[in-house]
């Protein structure tokens, strides 16, 4: 069994300390009001208790852990108080991902997170181990992982495994972001956290007194209730420019040197300017692939990619980020990747039946009702007039109708179901028949007014519990059903496939898997 | 095509009719209590008897919701999945290949032991159809389904139904 790596202690107690001597210190405040002398006194004593419990506790942590990667399992036991023994079958693993923060890279550290399937969060977390153990790590359990689906890769073939282990990878070179995209993708982002770091920028720039911010001269010059306006506009301008600079600043330090290699089966990323962060994606795990094309950046002819795993629980938003196989990069760029992980052919697309968009005219002629009603409510309520005016709204309409039937779509393929939806986000979904787990065929009222429905095949993509899943909107309701019965054929005829090949490599296993090995070790000798 | 049986509709009434009281006592009681506070300085005469009656609307809506959700269920045994129909205003028809099921349960609330009725649950490890229920079934009938489930899942076995 080994151990963590002793600057862990280092590293661990000095983020636990911020978090809990933070908890002491707002403890210490609010235990000691009024007065500065003796409260200071009291509240750097607490703080300072609080620390002493992290570092103690770190000490703790770290000499009851211990993990130990066997033939075909990952076990680690650990816990201070509550202790857990925990097995983690290597076949099982769905990703690995290393994260290193700027004080974890001082210190010559990572943590290293091992993703599962089941459960609701992160299976294994190892906080933290030396840089190169990380890396072997991840190269050992991808070697077990594989090693183990060959059924018979016992105790003779370990110590091949161990020889090839320790020459390098032969990594082919799929995706490195360039300076132009990234320049693009940190421009264009907008990043939801950024807003309120821009807020607490500014009112740090400002002293904490937001009035500075007010060029006075300006106010001046306009006379009345205008003077009012102005500076909240000016304000909220101000406000926009740090969350836009804050959310440039973070795009750009997330995705610095994104680079995606290809390793035998499987996909490994790193990125990050301050933290670096890498992980594998295996590609044998690929629930859904989903090529995004967001507004601004499809009208230059940009296109991103993630690739869904069923790894990573819901909720887990830092992960989110994790999964993307590629931020930004020509559209062209982003078919042929995603085609390179699976060959999912054209992406000529079925539109849904010409009803479907007199059902968003519908729809966004009741929206426009609403507002002009709720704009009526409020001119008779304050001193808003011509209230009227909204009802302009209309002649959006049909645009927004026919932009939203056009930017909708499915097709059918041989082993692949496309789905693609939304105007601002358009998303296209790549669903293999063999990873789809149910399928669900809707129709709310609305749409069984108009003989229309919706066909979503679901997977088991951790993505989807938050983004969407691949749905083919307003298909004809009849051709709906069709559609439900061909993915749960297609579904059973690709695993009655799939089988046969698992088979058939049985059969051939022995020779090919030494095959490799070979190979492998004579390409890199 | 199976039917479930019929003296679900009775569960789902007194479901209903619990959960409508529940609510509309929320809406009554903050009606008064807005009325009899001068919390809102001056609040209409209408506020009270338009409370009670939003209350009792929304009441008949979700019995007869309730009423008719028995004659839009319907679920089937097939071959290779097991398909379910159901929803009133949303109209959902789910397949669930044997393939993908991880787990079946068969529960009993105690609402339903009165009414000596049973739910088999089917658990998948898809992000939107998790669990698919089947309520209203006779308790031999759950678990006849839940072992033809268990066992059309273990002969259709996949490679680790992800």
């Amino acid at each position: 069994m080994k151990k963590l790596h002793p600057a862990s202690v280092a590293a661990r107690s000095l983020s636990r300390s911020v978090n809990v001597g933070l908890l002491f210190f707002i403890g210490g405040i609010i235990a000691s009001p009024g007065g500065a002398g003796p409260n200071l006194l009291s509240v750097g004593g607490m703080v300072l208790v609080g620390i002493l419990v992290a570092v103690v506790y770190e000490i703790a942590y770290y000499e009851r852990f211990r993990y130990e990667l066997t033939a075909d399992t990952f076990d680690v036991a650990s816990g201070v108080v509550a202790r857990r023994d925990r097995e983690v079958p290597l076949r099982r693993i769905q990703n690995v991902d290393i994260r290193q923060t700027i004080l974890s890279r001082a210190l010559g550290v990572a943590a290293v997170h091992i993703e599962t399937a089941g459960g609701g969060q992160t299976e294994v977390s190892l906080q933290y181990v030396g840089e190169d153990e990380a890396r072997n790590l991840r190269r050992q359990l991808r070697r077990g992982a594989k090693a183990d689906e060959e059924d018979d890769a016992t105790a003779d073939d370990a110590t091949d495994r161990d020889t090839v282990e320790e020459e390098g990878d032969e990594e082919e070179l799929l995706f490195e972001i360039q300076p132009r995209e990234l320049a693009i993708l940190s421009v264009f982002t907008i990043d939801p956290g950024a807003s309120l770091l821009g807020g607490i920028a500014l009112s740090f720039v400002s002293g904490f007194d937001p009035t500075t911010l007010v060029p006075v001269g300006l106010v001046e010059g306009i006379p009345g209730t205008g003077s009012g306006i102005v500076a909240i506009a000016w304000a909220i301008v101000l406000f926009l420019l740090a969350a836009w600079v804050v959310s440039a600043v973070l795009t750009f330090n997330r995705y610095y040197g994104f680079r995606l290699t290809r390793v035998d089966d499987e996909l490994y990323y790193e990125r990050g300017l301050v933290q670096r962060y890498s992980g594998t994606i295996p590609l044998e795990k690929v629930q859904t692939l989903t090529i995004t094309e967001r507004v601004p950046f499809r009208w230059f002819g940009y296109g991103a990619l993630a690739v869904e795993t069923a790894g990573y629980a819901p909720g887990q938003s830092s992960s989110r980020g994790s999964e993307s196989a590629i931020p930004l990069a020509r559209f062209d760029r982003v078919v042929t990747l995603a085609r390179d992980i699976e060959p999912f052919g054209d992406v000529d697309l079925e539109a849904p039946p010409k009803r479907a968009r007199e059902r968003y005219g519908v729809r966004y002629l009741l929206v426009v009702a609403v507002v002009v009603g709720a704009g009526y409510l409020l001119a008779s309520a304050t001193f808003v007039e011509r209230w009227y005016l909204l009802a302009g709204l209309l002649a959006l309409v049909p645009v927004a109708a026919h932009l939203k039937w056009s930017n909708r779509g499915y097709r059918v393929g041989d082993r692949y179901v496309l789905a693609r939806t939304g105007f601002w986000n358009r998303s296209t979904k790549v669903v293999p028949y063999y990873r789809v787990q149910a399928v669900l065929h809707t129709q709310s009222i609305f749409q069984r007014r108009r003989r229309l429905a919706s066909v979503t095949a679901d997977t088991a993509s951790s993505a989807s519990f938050l983004g969407r899943a691949a749905t083919a909107y307003d298909v004809d309701a009849e051709r709906g059903l069709e559609l439900q019965q061909h993915i749960e054929d297609q579904l059973q005829e690709r695993l009655r496939a799939r089988k046969r090949e698992r088979t058939v490599g049985e059969w051939f296993q022995r020779p090919v898997a030494d095959d490799k090995d070979d190979s492998a070790g004579s390409e890199s000798a | 095509m199976e039917r479930l049986n019929p003296r679900v509709r009775v569960v789902w009434l007194i479901m209903a009719v619990f959960r409508a009281s529940l609510a509309g006592g929320f809406i009554v009681g903050g009606a008064l209590l807005l009325s009899i506070t001068d919390f809102w300085g001056n609040p209409p005469d209408l506020l009270v008897p338009g409370a009670v009656a939003l209350a009792v609307i929304l009441a008949i809506v979700r019995l007869i919701v309730a009423w008719l959700r028995y004659s839009v269920w319907r679920f089937e045994v097939q071959d290779d999945g097991l398909f379910i129909e159901r929803g009133v205003f949303t109209r959902i028809k789910t397949v669930v290949p044997y393939v993908r099921v991880q787990h079946v349960d068969s529960r009993r609330s105690p609402l339903e032991r009165t009414a000596g009725l049973s739910t088999v649950v089917v658990y998948t490890a898809g992000s939107r159809s998790a669990d698919v229920a089947i309520p209203g079934l006779t308790p031999e009938r759950a678990e006849t389904l839940r072992e033809e489930l268990r066992r059309l899942a273990i002969e259709s076995e996949g490679e680790d139904a992800v």
